[in-house]
C-alpha cells in the first residue's frame, strides 16, 4: 500500500503541478475530463451495451405509456411497475462496470482530497500542531513527559507544549512567518519523526495527519508516508483550514464541484465515445 | 426514429452547454463585488461619539490633534449643541431626522408603558413568533417574529436616496433594524447580541464562591468542574420560546489545562484553540443546535487564569455577520462582505464590555485591550469602506471614545471621588490617546479625498466628570411627591414598593420625570387640570435643590416637554427632562424605579464619566473642510445642511406620520 500511495502521490502531484498557481476550478475541470474519458472507455468495455440500450428503451416505453394513457389509472400503475423493474435491471447491468470504476476512483478521491480539501497555513495565522504518543511508550510514567519539537526558520512556535494526559497528546500553536514548505521534527524517547507543513495558497499536496501504518490509515491518508510502526508516535497532525469553493456564492466542498463537472463532461462526451450509460 | 433521437441528443448537448454557461456566469457573479455609482458630489460625515468640545480645543492648542486642526483651518470648528436630554440615542436621532425628541419619539434609553408602568428599550422592539413548529421537544418558533425600529421621522438618507444620491450609513446609532432606505447600511448602537440582550458576557470560574451574593448585571457567572486539568462546561444561548420553561439552547465545551505551563486548549464543537493566560482567541463560530437548522453565532474567549483557579471570559454571543440571524445590514449581504476588511467582528451596538469591567470580571487593562481591539477593527473597516465609497454620502460611526471615556474619565480628574492616584495615573493618557487615534482617522481621510468632497466631523455630545449622583425617586419621596408602601423597604424592584394611589410624580430614565396622570398612567391620580401647576411646583423645587456636600445647585435646567419644537410624539416622553448640573447625574437605580437611602451620593462606580446632564454644558463638536452654506448650531440643523450640499433644501419636511 505504501508503494502504491507513493506512486499515486507522484502521479497526481505531477499531473496537477501545472495548475498549482491557478484557481482550483481549473485543475478540477482538467481532472474531471481526464477521468471522464477512461471512465467512459471502461464503462463501454465492461458493460453489456446492447442490454443497457434495450433497458433504457423499455424505460422510455413506460414513460410514453404513462403519457399516452394518462386517464387510465391501471395503465399508469402498470407502467410504473414496469419502469421500476427496468430500473432494477439497469442497476444490475451497471454494477459490473462500477466494480471496475469505483476502486481507482476511491484512490483518486483520497489523493484529490489532500490537494483540494485543505488550504495552507496563512502567514501569521495560528494553527494547532499535535502529536499523540502511544500508551506503551509512556511506560506508566506520571507527570508531563518531555518531547522535543524543532521547527525550521519560517515557522514559529507561539505556545509551550500543552500536555493532555487523558489523551496522551501534546499540542502547540504554531504560525508561519512566510510562505513555503517546511518540515518539523519531533523527538520522543530517543526516536524522531518528521511532519510536513505547508504555508501558502497554492494548490499543492497537503497532509493534515501522519498516522500509524494500518491499511485503513494508508487508504484514507495517502498524502504522507505512515509513521514508523514501532515508534512512540501514533499520530502527528497539523490543523489546516478546510477549503471550500464558491459556487453561485455558496461555499461548496471540492468533491461536489468535481462530481458535478465529471457528470457534465460524461454527458457531453458519451455520444462521441459511443457509450450508452 | 433516427432523426428524433438525433434531435433529442442535440437538445441535450445544448442543455449541457447552457448548464456550463450558467455555471460560469454563477462563478463570475460570485466573485464580483459591488461597484458604487461614481461621480458627483461627495459628502463624508465621521461621527465620533462623545468627543468633547473642550477637550478638542485644549488638545488642538497643545498641538496634539494636527489633522483636526488642519480641518479647522481649512473650514470651521465650533461647538454643536446637543439634544435634550444629551443621551446618545436621543442625540443621534436628532441628527438622523433633523427633529428633536418630540418629533422622532426617542426621549431616553428607556421609555415606560403607562399601562404596565414597566420600562422598555426606547429604540427597538423585538417580538418572537407565537407560532411554533414541530412536535414534542422538537419545536422551534415560526417565522412570524419581528423586530421593529421605534424611531419615528424620515431619516435624512431616505431623502438623499429619493433624490438619487447613493448613501452609505455605517453603524448609525438608533438604526436597528436598519431602515432599509439607504444603499448600504450596517446597524449600530441599539443592535443586540445574538441572545437579544444589549450584550451578556459569560464568565466561567472554578472558584467555588466567586461573586456569590453579588448582583451581576450584563453577564452571567458560571461555576465549572475542574478536575485533573480538564474542565467541562456549557455555553448558554438564547431560549427556545416554544418549549415549556423556555430552556436555553446550549453547546458544551471543554478546556484542557497543561499541568505545568500557563496554557490551555479550548474545544468548542469542531473548533480548537490554544490560549496562553492573558490571551484572547479569535472569533469562534458556535452553532446552537435547533431541530430545523442551527443558530450560528460567534464569540471570543479570554483565558484569564489557569492557576490556582480556572477563569475564562466569553464575550456576548454576536450575530454572525456572515450568517446573520437578525437583520443588521442593507443589503443583507453587506455585513458579511465587511468581514473582508478585518475578519469577523462585533455586531452588537456597543461592543466595549463596560459591564465586565464594572462587575470586576475584567480589569482595566483587560477592558482596554478588548476596547482597543474593537477600535482598531472598526478603523480598519472604515478604511475598507472608504476605498469602496465612490460618490454620494457616507456616514461612519466610531463609538470607542464614548465607552472608554465613560469608564476612565476619573483618570483625567483628580477631584473625582473614585480617583486613586496610584492606579488611575497609569491610564491618564488613555482617553487623550483615543482623541489622537481618531485624529489619525481624520488625517487618513483628508489624504484620500479630493476637492469635490465635503468632510464633516461631528460628535453627538461632550463629556465630563460624573462626581455626584442624584437619586430622583428618593428626592420625590423626600418632597412628598412619591409615596412608598413600606418606607423601610429599599429592596430592588421596578416601582414594586410604590403606592401609586398616593404618588403624584415618579422618575424614569436618566433624565425623565413623569406626572402620575389620571387617565394616562395605569393608576394615575393627578387630574389633567392640576398637571401644569404641579410641574411648576416641582420645577421650582428642583432648581432650588442644593447638593449639601458641594453647596452647588443640583439642577440647572428643567425642560418641560411642551418646549420641544417638534410635537408628533410628545406623549411618549416624560413631562419634564431634568438637566442636572455639570458633574451630577441621575442614578442608574432611580432610572429603573429603584430606591436608595439618600438623595445624593458620591459616584464610586466604575463609570466615572458621563454627559447626561444640562445639555448646554456638554456640547459636541462640528468641524468641516468647507462652509456648509447655512448655520449649524444644533444637532437638528446638521442633516438639513448636509442635504443642502446636494441641493435639497426642505429637510425635515412637515410632521411625520405615525
Amino acid at each position: 500500500m505504501s508503494v502504491l500511495n507513493a506512486v499515486l502521490r507522484a502521479a497526481v502531484d505531477g499531473l496537477l503541478s501545472p495548475f498549482r498557481g491557478l484557481s482550483p476550478w481549473v485543475g478540477l475541470a482538467v481532472v474531471s475530463i481526464l477521468t471522464a474519458v477512461p471512465m467512459l472507455l471502461v464503462f463501454r468495455a465492461t458493460s453489456n451495451q446492447t442490454a443497457l440500450a434495450a433497458v433504457k428503451k423499455q424505460i422510455h416505453a413506460g414513460l410514453f405509456e404513462i403519457r399516452l394513457f394518462n386517464d387510465d389509472l391501471r395503465a399508469i400503475m402498470r407502467a410504473q411497475l414496469h419502469i421500476l423493474r427496468q430500473n432494477l435491471s439497469y442497476l444490475r447491468l451497471s454494477l459490473p462496470p462500477m466494480l471496475w470504476i469505483v476502486p481507482p476512483l476511491v484512490l483518486l478521491f483520497a489523493q484529490l482530497q489532500f490537494h483540494y480539501g485543505y488550504r495552507g497555513l496563512e502567514v501569521g495565522q495560528p494553527a494547532l500542531l499535535e502529536a499523540t504518543i502511544r500508551e506503551s511508550a509512556l511506560d506508566g510514567a506520571t507527570g508531563k513527559p518531555t518531547l522535543r519539537l524543532d521547527v525550521p526558520d519560517g515557522l514559529r512556535v507561539e505556545t509551550p507544549p500543552l500536555w493532555i494526559a487523558s489523551e496522551s497528546r501534546f499540542s502547540w500553536r504554531i504560525a508561519a512567518e512566510r510562505q513555503g514548505d517546511y518540515t518539523v521534527k519531533l523527538g520522543f524517547a530517543g526516536q524522531e519523526v518528521e511532519k510536513s507543513v505547508h504555508a501558502g495558497e497554492r494548490v499543492v499536496l497537503r497532509s493534515p495527519e501522519r498516522l500509524a501504518p494500518t491499511f485503513v490509515n494508508q487508504l484514507l491518508y495517502p498524502a504522507e508516508p505512515p509513521l514508523p510502526g514501532d515508534g512512540p508516535f501514533s499520530a502527528v497532525s497539523i490543523g489546516y483550514p478546510e477549503r471550500a469553493l464558491s459556487l453561485f456564492g455558496l461555499e461548496t466542498p471540492w468533491w461536489v464541484v468535481y462530481l458535478g463537472l465529471l457528470f457534465l463532461v460524461i454527458l457531453a462526451l458519451r455520444n462521441a465515445f459511443g457509450v450508452t450509460i | 426514429m433516427n432523426v428524433f433521437v438525433r434531435r433529442r441528443g442535440g437538445a441535450r448537448r445544448w442543455a449541457v452547454v447552457t448548464l456550463l454557461a450558467v455555471a460560469c456566469a454563477g462563478l463570475a457573479a460570485s466573485s464580483c463585488s459591488r461597484s458604487a455609482d461614481g461621480g458627483g458630489q461627495r459628502v463624508i460625515v465621521l461621527g465620533f461619539d462623545g468627543m468633547d468640545h473642550g477637550v478638542v480645543t485644549r488638545l488642538m492648542a497643545e498641538g496634539r490633534l494636527p489633522n483636526l486642526s488642519r480641518l479647522a483651518e481649512a473650514g470651521s470648528f465650533s461647538p454643536l449643541e446637543t439634544s435634550v436630554p444629551p443621551q446618545s440615542p436621543v442625540a443621534w436621532s436628532d441628527f438622523i431626522t433633523g427633529m428633536d425628541a418630540g418629533g422622532h419619539g426617542i426621549f431616553d434609553f428607556v421609555h415606560r408603558d403607562p399601562a404596565t408602568m414597566l420600562p422598555y428599550l426606547s429604540t427597538s422592539r423585538a417580538e418572537t413568533s407565537e407560532d411554533c413548529y414541530g412536535i414534542g421537544s422538537w419545536k422551534v418558533p415560526g417565522p412570524g417574529g419581528k423586530i421593529e425600529l421605534l424611531r419615528r421621522g424620515v431619516p435624512f438618507w431616505e431623502v438623499l436616496e429619493d433624490n438619487g444620491v447613493e448613501s452609505w450609513i455605517v453603524r448609525m446609532p438608533a438604526n436597528f433594524p436598519p431602515s432599509g432606505s439607504a444603499s448600504v447600511e450596517l446597524s449600530g448602537m441599539g443592535t443586540p447580541d445574538a441572545v437579544g440582550s444589549p450584550g451578556e458576557f459569560s464568565f466561567y470560574t472554578s472558584e467555588l464562591f466567586a461573586f456569590e451574593g453579588e448582583d451581576i448585571s450584563g453577564g452571567e457567572i458560571y461555576p465549572v468542574d475542574y478536575w485533573e486539568g480538564t474542565a467541562e462546561a456549557t455555553l448558554y444561548g438564547p431560549p427556545n420560546t416554544c418549549l415549556p420553561g423556555r430552556p436555553q439552547l446550549t453547546v458544551d465545551f471543554t478546556v484542557h489545562v497543561d499541568p505545568v505551563e500557563p496554557v490551555a486548549k479550548l474545544v468548542v464543537g469542531d473548533e480548537q484553540r490554544l490560549l496562553m493566560v492573558g490571551e484572547w482567541s479569535d472569533w469562534l463560530p458556535i452553532s446552537f443546535p435547533l431541530p430545523l437548522g442551527d443558530l450560528q453565532v460567534i464569540a471570543r474567549f479570554y483565558l484569564k487564569s489557569v492557576r490556582p483557579e480556572l477563569e475564562l471570559y466569553v464575550t456576548p454571543f454576536q450575530i454572525d455577520p456572515e450568517h446573520p440571524a437578525m437583520p443588521i445590514s442593507t443589503p443583507d449581504g453587506f455585513a458579511g462582505e465587511l468581514v473582508e476588511a478585518a475578519g469577523r467582528y462585533y455586531t452588537q451596538g456597543m461592543p466595549e464590555d463596560t459591564k465586565a469591567l464594572t462587575e470586576g470580571v475584567l480589569s482595566e487593562e483587560e477592558f482596554l485591550r478588548q476596547a482597543a481591539y474593537t477600535g482598531r477593527q472598526f478603523i480598519d473597516q472604515y478604511k475598507w469602506v472608504l476605498d469602496r465609497f465612490d460618490g454620494g454620502f457616507l456616514f461612519y460611526y466610531f463609538g470607542n471614545l464614548d465607552q472608554t471615556s465613560h469608564m476612565l474619565w476619573d483618570t483625567l480628574d483628580p477631584g473625582h471621588p473614585a480617583y486613586v492616584a496610584e492606579t488611575d495615573a497609569r491610564f491618564a493618557d488613555v482617553i487623550e490617546s483615543l482623541y489622537q487615534e481618531l485624529d489619525g482617522v481624520v488625517g487618513y481621510t483628508l489624504d484620500r479625498i479630493g476637492d469635490d468632497t465635503t468632510l464633516v466631523v461631528m460628535s453627538d455630545h461632550g463629556f465630563g466628570s460624573w462626581r455626584r449622583v442624584f437619586h430622583l425617586n428618593n428626592w420625590l419621596e423626600e418632597n412628598g411627591y412619591l409615596v412608598l408602601k413600606d418606607p423601610n423597604r429599599r429592596d430592588p424592584g421596578v416601582y414594586r414598593n410604590v403606592d401609586w394611589s398616593r404618588t403624584r410624580a415618579y422618575g424614569l430614565g436618566l433624565n425623565g420625570l413623569f406626572i402620575n396622570l389620571r387617565g394616562r398612567e395605569r393608576s394615575g391620580i393627578v387630574p389633567a387640570e392640576d398637571r401644569t401647576a404641579l410641574l411648576e411646583e416641582i420645577t421650582e423645587r428642583l432648581l432650588a435643590t442644593v447638593d449639601p456636600q458641594t453647596g452647588e445647585p443640583a439642577v440647572t435646567e428643567v425642560w418641560p416637554r411642551e418646549r420641544y419644537r417638534d410635537r408628533g410624539y410628545l406623549e411618549i416622553g416624560p413631562d419634564i427632562q431634568i438637566g442636572y448640573a455639570w458633574g451630577t447625574r441621575g442614578s442608574g437605580k432611580s432610572a429603573i424605579g429603584d430606591f436608595t437611602d439618600s438623595v445624593f451620593s458620591d459616584n464610586l462606580d466604575d463609570w466615572p464619566g458621563d454627559h447626561c446632564w444640562d445639555h448646554t454644558t456638554v456640547p459636541g463638536i462640528l468641524l468641516t473642510n468647507r462652509d456648509l452654506g447655512r448655520p449649524v448650531v444644533k444637532l437638528t440643523d446638521l442633516a438639513g445642511a448636509i442635504l443642502a450640499q446636494f441641493g435639497i433644501e426642505d429637510f425635515p419636511a412637515g410632521t411625520p406620520s405615525s
